[in-house]
């Protein structure tokens, strides 16, 4: 039987998921968070920030994965949820990053998000994960 | 085959619902039929529930995995824990109607263990068309 491992381990209050690139990535990923949000009593107005920010993800972050697969990480945490976005090549979340950038608008990441950081890992291949965190009250 | 879908979440009755959310996402994206899809979600969600119910513990609290991987016209979903293993429990809380209720809704059903024999999988295959055979 089947014995894939999963990239990251849940901590109490996680979602790990990783999704073949491919037309599931949003929806599964829009449903997760969605999910998540509303069980944590988010507001709507944050809750549909979070959708707009995973349609953002969904639709970018495909060009940057390593290996045709994309790795997220949902974390609630009292009133914030992190978004990890994992596996990306060598500086695939600075691409993803400023492949958000909408004319006349912006980058809906930075603009959506209270915080947002790139951590970069050196341990075997070169690779970049961007935390995205919403605070809703 | 690397699956499609790889979910890892606390095993809690909370996190059930997740899961069927997150696999409603085959009728958004595939097109799937809608009564396939409610065999889907309805298969995967008994899995989910003897996870939460069975497979620790009182007290204590484990992993909850979810695979699913597209083959063609069909659909394999592996549910899995680290729990001990699938056996008889007299003081089951439950009817014992999950595992006959995932039978009757999908194509095979298999239980056992991943090739590492650290987690107790059930492993179900469901078309995706009605026509497949």
């Amino acid at each position: 039987m089947t014995s894939t491992p999963t990239q990251n381990e849940p901590g109490e209050n996680s979602v790990s998921l990783r999704l073949a690139n491919g037309p599931l990535t949003g929806p599964v990923l829009s449903r997760v968070v969605e999910m998540v949000l509303a069980r944590a009593d988010c507001p709507v107005n944050r809750l549909n920030d979070a959708m707009i920010l995973c349609d953002a993800l969904a639709a970018h972050t495909p060009a940057h994965a390593n290996d045709g697969h994309v790795a997220f990480t949902v974390v609630t945490d009292g009133r914030e949820i992190q978004l990890r976005v994992g596996e990306l090549s060598e500086q695939g979340a600075t691409k993803l990053l400023a492949d958000a950038a909408v004319p006349g608008i912006g980058n809906v990441l930075e603009r959506l998000s209270d915080e947002l950081r790139i951590e970069s890992s050196s341990t075997g291949h070169p690779r970049e994960e961007l935390i995205l965190t919403l605070h809703f009250d | 085959m690397t699956p499609d879908i790889e979910l890892a979440l606390p095993a809690r009755a909370a996190n059930i619902a997740v899961v069927r959310h997150a696999f409603g996402a085959l009728g958004e994206a595939l097109a799937v039929d809608e009564q396939i899809l409610s065999n889907i979600r309805l298969a995967v969600t008994e899995a989910c529930t003897n996870v939460v119910v069975h497979a620790y513990p009182d007290g204590e609290e484990g992993q909850l995995e979810i695979l699913a991987t597209l083959q063609e016209e069909k659909l394999v979903v592996v549910v899995r824990d680290e729990g001990p293993g699938i056996g008889p429990r007299p003081d089951s809380p439950g009817l014992g109607l999950g595992l006959p209720l995932i039978a009757s809704v999908t194509e095979s059903v298999q239980l056992g263990r991943d090739d590492g024999d650290e987690r107790t999988e059930v492993r179900m295959t469901f078309p995706l068309s009605s026509g497949a055979p």
